[in-house]
């Protein structure tokens, strides 16, 4: 038996073609195959296509924020139009995009190529969740057209049960979208468990499957919770009734309490596949294997874990008991451990490895400046004390973006260009991908820190208008943020240009030893051409013979 | 996989019968208890009682829990804790929040708006007990 992580051909077998032309993109033709496919990485497409739309409208409502905010008065909408601007830009990029993205288009592709599988365990529920996943983007963009609302994406009451505004439609939008979450998730635990090819046990599992196990785990036990609580709001908001409504015997920060049982872990559901994702491309850039992989994995599910006990903490000002908001301060503070060993670990993983600094790596480093950043003004945002004077101030925006945004969208960043070879078979321009990481990286910040600064001084969220001292601050973060816009754009064109005339890439451009490129690229239909067998554990450099390279 | 499936197709309908004849018992049992009022609290605690068993029996006969092992019950046992803990976390708040919120020399009475609408949250005499 080969000593290679995977199976190798033996050396008189036909070198694997550069560019696979029997792949599952050309494998049926019409749109009719698309919107029936059962084939995960099929559905794993579909979700890059929608949730990027989902991204783009996102970011439309985000830039109209900044820009509107150039100016301490009325810029360029009005204050309502304002209120549902933020609301929508929260409401797109949390549930349309950043819950549903890593999963949806990298879980759906690479989970059972990674673990040796034909395809996920429901093929059909896959592309059920596809389907919840439209129809719950359909109709909260219905609701966005017909009104729109302005309680902001949190939907407090009493303001959502009373606004005249329509939060309805986005209500149930939400709710059929934590439907597909709840089945993609059931999916992939199913998956994992039941679908692992013989040789990948759980100690040998690619550590983003670790953490989209971790993920999946959450989006099973809190979703429903927040499905429930959308429609208790739905159902006071049209019908009248009491639950939140002091009046009537209700009470609104049980809605708080409720709406953050979810939306808390929720935070971990965006940030674990981002975290899965820096795990294979630090290993495969840093050729290296990673540095302490049981303590990786198993943190994925202490955060999951804890990431249950902190939800409190979005409550410090809005009459939580004393108690409960000391309680929740400390068990936040756990996170930070977790999140501190995959930190450490990944930090050791890159010391003494052959870096290659290539595009996917750029989005690795931005990650942990962004997440340790982030991280570490969550940490002082969970002392109550100081929580007391930076509540709904710019200073939480800085914060979760800087987790949210520069976490979760540079592992969405570095996973994109890091696999966009093997699901596309073309490689883009590195040039032009550097270029576009720098104007991320360097947007990201001028947009981000200024807003810290702002919350310090005192600038409220969700404002409309502000005092003329906060102005130059203002700018600099609207700057920052089409600094931001144009990389994004950049990546947009040059990925798309790459389909029509990017280099073939080969089975596996950047000579990872990561289990999923021992298949073609694109893959074929069937996953792999043979079974292949799995006899060392992902990512071992140890041997650094490059005979034993995939292909 | 099959074995558990193979366990549950041993008995007959018999056992379902009567699993669903104590369902209503315990059905009719609530509603009378609804009638009768026992002091201090005792009626939602024998009802709550009451609905515990109820749903242990579904889930140990209708949801087949009782002939399922490990993964199944692990991953019930899970779901139970974080009902726990969603309660529990929810109903400390609420037990704690008057008393420490305000301290008990603090005068919260004279501070209410004066007015027919002056009503008081119900939590306010209990905070008077302590």
């Amino acid at each position: 038996m080969s000593l290679s992580p995977v199976s190798i051909p033996p050396p008189s077998a036909e070198p694997a073609p550069l560019f696979n032309e029997r792949n599952y993109l050309v494998a049926e033709r019409g749109w009719r195959s698309w919107l029936t496919t059962l084939d995960h990485k099929r559905i794993g497409m579909i979700y890059l296509v929608l949730t990027l739309v989902a991204f783009l409208l996102g970011g439309i409502y985000a830039m109209v924020i900044r820009v509107e905010l150039l100016t301490p008065g009325p810029t360029i909408i009005e204050a309502v139009t304002y209120n549902k601007a933020f609301t929508l830009h929260g409401v797109i990029m949390i549930l349309l995009f950043m819950i549903p993205a890593i999963p949806g288009i990298f879980g759906n592709f690479f989970i059972p190529l990674m673990i040796g599988a034909r395809d996920v365990a429901f093929p059909r529920l896959n592309l059920l969740s596809v389907y919840l996943y439209l129809a719950g983007m359909l109709i909260a963009i219905f609701g966005m057209i017909h009104g729109g609302a302005d309680t902001g994406w949190t939907f407090y009451t009493p303001y959502s049960t009373t606004t005249i505004t329509k939060v309805w439609p986005i209500l149930l939008g939400g709710f059929i979208l934590g439907m597909g979450s709840i089945v993609t998730g059931l999916n992939f635990i199913v998956t994992i468990h039941t679908l692992r090819a013989p040789g990948i046990t759980w100690m040998k599992m690619p550590l983003f499957i670790w953490s989209a196990y971790a993920t999946s785990v959450i989006q099973v036990l809190a979703t429903p919770v927040l499905g429930i609580t959308l429609l208790l709001v739905a159902v006071e908001n049209v019908f009248g009734f009491g639950v939140f409504d002091p009046a009537r015997g209700g009470d609104p920060v049980l809605f708080q309490h409720l709406f953050w049982f979810y939306s808390h872990p929720a935070v971990y559901i965006m940030i674990l596949p981002a975290m899965g994702v820096i795990s294979e491309v630090i290993q495969a850039f840093s050729r290296k294997n990673v540095f302490g992989y049981r303590a990786v994995a198993l943190s994925s599910l202490g955060i999951a874990f804890v990431g249950f006990f902190t939800w409190g903490h979005h409550l410090f000002t809005s009459g939580q008991s004393a108690v409960d908001a000391g309680v929740f301060g400390v068990l936040t503070m756990f996170v930070g451990i977790f999140t501190a060993i995959k930190v450490f670990n990944w930090t050791a993983t890159l010391y003494r490895g052959s870096i290659s600094f290539q595009t996917p790596f750029a989005y690795v480093v931005a990650f942990l400046f962004f997440l340790v950043f982030g991280g570490m003004t969550g940490i002082a945002l969970a002392t109550v004390a100081l929580d007391v004077h930076w509540q709904d101030t710019y200073f939480v925006v800085a914060h979760f973006h800087f987790i949210m945004v520069g976490g979760t969208i540079t592992g969405f960043l570095g996973a994109i260009h890091y696999w966009w070879p093997k699901m596309t078979g073309k490689m883009y321009s590195e040039k032009w991908g550097l270029i576009a990481a720098t104007f991320i990286f360097l947007g990201f910040n001028f947009t981000f820190v200024p807003q810290f600064l702002l919350g310090n001084a005192g600038m409220p969220r969700r404002y409309y208008s502000y005092p003329e001292r906060f102005w130059p601050l203002n700018v600099a973060s609207t700057a920052g943020a089409s600094v931001l816009a144009l990389g994004f754009v950049i990546i947009l064109v040059y990925l798309l240009l790459s389909l029509k005339y990017g280099k073939p890439a080969g089975p596996n451009p950047w000579g990872s030893r990561g289990y999923e490129w021992q298949t073609l690229s694109p893959p074929p239909v069937e996953n792999f051409e043979s079974q292949p067998t799995y006899p060392r554990p992902p990512h071992d450099y140890d041997d650094a013979n490059p005979a034993k390279e995939f292909h | 996989m099959s074995a558990p499936e193979h366990a549950s197709h041993k008995h007959g309908p018999g056992r379902y019968v009567a699993v669903w004849a104590a369902l209503l018992v315990f059905t009719a049992l609530t509603v009378g208890l609804g009638r009768i009022h026992l002091a201090g609290g005792w009626s939602i605690v024998i009802a709550m009682v009451i609905a515990t068993v109820k749903a242990s029996l579904v889930v140990l006969f209708f949801m087949h829990m009782k002939e399922h092992g490990g993964a199944s019950r692990l991953v019930l046992a899970t779901t139970l804790v974080f009902v726990a803990l969603l309660m529990g976390l929810v109903l400390l708040d609420n037990a704690t929040r008057f008393p420490l919120a305000n301290p008990p020399t603090e005068a919260t009475l004279p501070l209410m708006p004066p007015g027919p609408d002056a009503t008081l949250p119900a939590a306010v005499p209990a905070r008077a007990a302590h």
